[in-house]
């Protein structure tokens, strides 16, 4: 009895005891991609099959894709820590500077013709089914008795795409008016619609998950959450503003973790990320397409935006971040709520 | 009113505290432990069987199942080990920094996993103190075996917290006889101690085991979350409510919970026989 | 290593001292015990017996001294190489065990082949009467049960002595005098020496073939249970024995003189100084009560005495006196039930007092005269 028992035991021991090999199969390339959540449908379900059989035509070779999904600052933490990403696919530049510092990924990163930038999304505004409120531009999250969700800058890249298009499209609205930016004015609208938010939470995914589940009436966010949402079947309304940024998606190679022989592919790899195949893959997923703007109008969904800006407009992250989140918001609007 | 309830309880043996207490005690339990369980079974249940069944055997679900538990069984096999090992030195050892080492063993409670998990990528990560040094071919971080290493650490002092104990209780007089009939320590260890140790060697291991599937705030910094290849189940679960794909997450989760149950029901049932002579 | 030859005894304990820090607990501890010997070790708690048995077991180690077992010297060597068996006071059973298994132990350890054990394990189950019993657990076995176990277990591998550890403390007043005797028997039956240790006075008695009395740290007296009891040669081992009374006096002219007191002490053999301070102990049964015009002649007669307090105690009466002496001293005196019924006492009944036997010791002011706590 004592001694089937031991048999049992050891079998069972052994049966566990082996670590379960990979899901996918390793062939003879190898890339690791590490990317943002929102990435995973569409680079497993649409681009990594189109560029296997591409390669596999052009180079007769297998190629095996491992891929790592987080939020954007997460992964570059990972990375920044040593995680084996071949290939990084961010949500905000800020992330790619990040990398930069620490040498993982070269300075030149944007010499390319898209600057680096494999898809974009703009920050949209999502109301309920309806929109009993009557929300046509930021300006209107200001109104008595709004209650908006809002991620908090602190944590999210999300959030502090959401203030700059809050802040963004004041500037852009009175410079198209009078041929000036009117700060003062952007500022107030800034306050205005912070006075209405009833929620903070750490990431853009809680932000979204909390007015899924009925807090709140509006949420500012990417289009691409928005559309995907509706997809789902939630009672929302997408509501495109007249002005808006663009949150523009950069795709870096991290050459300290590539070897020579990796190179050709990655650098392939994300090459095709912008051909018309790969592109039009996105729009079907919900991106906009950063190479051709009219591939967007396959997508019903998309509407056109008259007056678009990106990170540029305040001069890149390295003026964005410290005058406007830090040096307007965070001291200028939070901290005198 | 409350002379009249005494009485009541002399005379016919009907005590209304005890109805009443366990009435409160599950009005209690409803909210913070049985609502929120429930919700999860509903919740992953609601897009029906079918979805359920999907989701449950995609190959990135099962793999990342398999790898918490395989994991978690290396893990504890070797706290097991050691809690044993260290449980028998400290308790029958006298020894100028004892209580320094045993305090030092339980340490790792007290650390907040993420914390523990930095921690390790600080030492043994590419760029890491020793870590640098390390051939590239034998790389710790952002492989299973840094899962494995992680879940040590955040599960070292529970099979020795439960074994200790028994130990430094336990009669010495039966080491004492064995040592006269003629055992060496070693003979001893093994016929004697060991045997009395059964139940809190299982009830470590189970505790261990349980604590190391649910792990989650070390192994996503360690593992490098890579589905399909590093990816346990909790980092599965939070991937999925990442990407919006809540029904695959609960699913999961459900398999969790049940394991979970399973576990402590053993335990709990089990226990009996365990402590049994 | 010596070889043992025949003429040395069983066990010998020579020259044996222990000291817990700065506590002595043994003092220069000396005693032989013979092949097939009942050696009993009485003594108060605290007087250092268990640590005796620690040290001749090896779960101890002496500061000085030796211990040999049939002239083998083994004070160097660890208990498991020492061939004693040990029945605990918690009789140690392995719980997870059965009785089988729990006898078979020493002779799995020593590698025995199964038939040998197996054969060996029936020997001892049938020699302790517990075939129906054999593959229980301890948990399910009693008291008694128990201890026969232990003493199976420790008869398994023929050791050359068996200690017992105060083995009857956790039984019945009834079932521990049935169990005294049935152990008795079985141990001369198989003829292996033991040591028992006990604080029990009717234990010793009535299971040693010798009984050392052992004082803070030191044997007092060694003897047979008759010599132990009726010649004691220290105050503590007459009190410690049996109760005794004790008076102090002086040796005068050829008696023994406390205040009225007056004892001839022609057929004493001992020799005292004139003056010296010497003690008269005699023990209560040995006390005769007359009415003060009764007393025969044959008795030694002391003072008078009154009585103070009358108890019935089941199988004999029990009385304190006050005897007038110059300090007024306190008598215990016991009656069997033929004398009170013919000689019936209240208190404050005046009587005279005689003894049948006593003894003389001389009053040394030693340590070991008080009442043997070891601090």
């Amino acid at each position: 009895m004592k001694y089937s028992i031991c048999v049992l035991f050891v079998a069972a021991l052994l049966f566990s005891a082996c670590l379960p090999g990979p899901t996918s199969s390793v062939g003879n390339r190898t890339i690791t991609v590490y990317a943002f959540s929102i990435m995973k449908e569409s680079l497993e379900r649409d681009i990594y099959p189109a560029f296997q059989e591409k390669w596999r035509q052009q180079h007769g070779e297998e190629v095996t894709f491992n891929s790592s999904f987080a939020g954007s600052e997460t992964i570059t933490n990972q990375i920044l820590q040593g995680a084996p990403a071949d290939f990084a696919i961010l949500s905000i530049e800020l992330d790619v500077q990040r990398l930069i510092h620490a040498g993982h990924v070269p300075e030149d990163w944007w010499v390319t013709a898209q600057r680096g930038i494999i898809n974009r999304t703009p920050f949209v505004i999502l109301v309920r089914r309806g929109n009993p409120l009557g929300i046509t531009d930021f300006a209107d999250l200001a109104k008595p008795g709004v209650r908006v969700i809002h991620p908090d800058p602190v944590s999210s890249g999300g959030a502090q795409w959401s203030i700059l298009s809050i802040y963004g499209s004041e500037l852009k609205k009175s410079e198209a008016a009078n041929g000036a930016r009117d700060e003062a004015k952007a500022l107030e609208t800034l306050r205005a619609v912070w006075k209405n938010v009833i929620s903070t939470p750490g990431s853009a995914r809680e932000a979204r998950t909390q007015f899924e589940t009925g807090y709140g009436d509006a949420l500012i966010t990417y289009e691409l959450e928005g559309m995907l949402m509706k997809q789902a079947g939630a009672l929302i309304d997408v509501i495109v503003p007249t002005s808006t940024i663009f949150s523009e998606h950069p795709g870096v190679v991290v050459e300290r973790n590539i070897s020579a022989e990796e190179r050709e592919v990655v650098y392939a790899f994300r090459n095709f990320l912008w051909s018309d195949e790969a592109q039009k893959a996105f729009v079907r997923n919900n991106f906009r397409s950063s190479t051709n703007e009219s591939f967007d109008a396959a997508n019903a969904g998309f509407v056109k935006i008259e007056m678009p800006f990106t990170i540029h407009y305040f001069g890149g992250w390295e003026k964005a971040y410290p005058d406007v989140i830090d040096g307007i918001f965070r001291q200028q609007v939070k901290d005198n709520r | 009113m409350s002379a009249n309830l005494s009485r009541l309880r002399h005379t016919h043996g009907f005590d209304i505290v005890k109805p009443l207490s366990v009435a409160v005690l599950l009005l209690m339990m409803l909210p913070l432990i049985l609502l929120p369980l429930a919700s999860i079974f509903i919740f992953g249940m609601s897009a029906g069987i079918d979805k359920f069944w999907d989701s449950l055997t995609a190959p990135d679900a099962i793999f990342a199942l398999k790898l918490s538990f395989v994991t978690s069984f290396w893990a504890t096999v070797f706290n097991l080990v050691f809690g044993l090992f260290a449980a028998y030195v400290l308790a029958r050892y006298q020894f100028w920094g004892r209580n320094a080492i045993i305090v030092l063993i339980s340490i790792p409670t007290a650390i907040p996993t993420a914390v523990a998990g930095f921690a390790l990528l600080l030492l043994w990560g590419p760029y890491g103190l020793l870590g640098q040094y390390l051939p590239d071919d034998y790389r710790i971080m952002f492989t299973p075996y840094a899962i494995i290493l992680a879940n040590i650490f955040v599960t070292f002092p529970l099979a020795f917290g439960v074994i200790m104990p028994v130990l430094e209780t336990m009669d010495r007089s039966l080491e004492e006889a064995s040592a006269t009939i003629g055992a060496s320590r070693w003979q001893t260890f093994w016929h004697v101690t060991m045997p009395a140790l059964r139940g809190a060697i299982v009830g470590g291991a189970l505790l261990t085991f349980a604590r190391s599937v649910g792990e989650f705030g070390s192994t996503i910094l360690v593992s490098g979350n890579l589905s399909g290849r590093t990816q346990t189940a909790p980092l599965y679960i939070f991937a999925k409510f990442n990407e919006g794909q809540v029904e695959a997450a609960n699913a999961v989760a459900i398999v969790l919970a049940v394991f979970s149950f399973v576990i402590f029901s053993i335990l709990f049932f089990a226990r009996d026989w365990l402590e049994a002579d | 290593m010596e070889d043992s030859d025949n003429t040395s005894s069983a066990v010998e304990v020579q020259n044996v001292s222990k000291s817990f820090g700065e506590t002595a607990v043994l003092r220069d501890i000396n005693f032989k015990v013979e092949e097939g010997e009942i050696l009993v070790l009485l003594g108060a708690s605290g007087s250092g017996k268990t640590t005796i048995l620690r040290i001749i077991s090896g779960l101890e180690t002496q500061d000085e001294g030796t211990v040999t077992f049939h002239g083998r010297d083994v004070s160097e060597l660890p208990a498991r190489l020492r061939s004693t068996g040990v029945i605990f006071q918690s009789y140690a059973l392995f719980p997870k065990m059965n009785v089988e298994r729990n006898i078979g132990y020493g002779l799995r350890l020593r590698k025995r082949s199964r038939d040998d054990i197996a054969s060996r394990v029936n020997e001892l189950v049938e020699l302790v009467h517990l075939e129906e019993h054999r593959k229980k657990r301890p948990s399910q076995l009693s008291g008694g049960q128990q201890q026969r176990v232990a003493i199976a277990r420790a008869l398994a591998y023929e050791p050359d002595v068996l200690l017992f550890d105060e083995p009857f403390g956790a039984l019945d007043a009834q079932i521990r005098t049935r169990l005294r005797r049935e152990i008795r028997s079985l141990l001369k039956e198989i003829n292996v020496p033991s040591i028992f240790i006990t604080h029990d006075q009717e234990e010793a008695l009535e299971l040693g073939d010798r009984i050392a009395v052992l004082n803070a740290g030191r044997i007092e007296q060694i003897g047979t249970p008759y010599e132990v009891y009726m010649y004691p040669q220290t105050g503590f081992v007459a009190t410690f024995l049996g109760a005794a009374n004790i008076l102090v006096g002086t040796f005068d002219s050829g008696s023994f003189r406390s205040g009225k007191v007056v004892v001839p002490l022609s057929d004493s053999t001992e020799s005292f100084r004139e003056g010296q301070s010497i003690k008269l102990v005699f023990r209560p049964e040995d006390v005769f009560l007359r009415k003060p015009d009764n007393l025969k002649q044959a008795f030694h007669s002391l003072s008078e005495a009154v009585v103070e307090e009358v108890s019935f105690v089941g199988a004999f009466e029990r009385l304190q006196m006050r005897l007038e002496t110059s300090e007024a001293q306190r008598l215990i005196v016991t009656r069997p039930k033929t004398e009170t019924a013919m000689n019936p006492l209240k208190e404050g009944d005046r009587v005279a007092t005689g003894i049948v036997r006593f003894r003389i010791l001389p009053n040394f002011p030693l340590g070991s005269e008080t009442a043997g706590k070891i601090v």
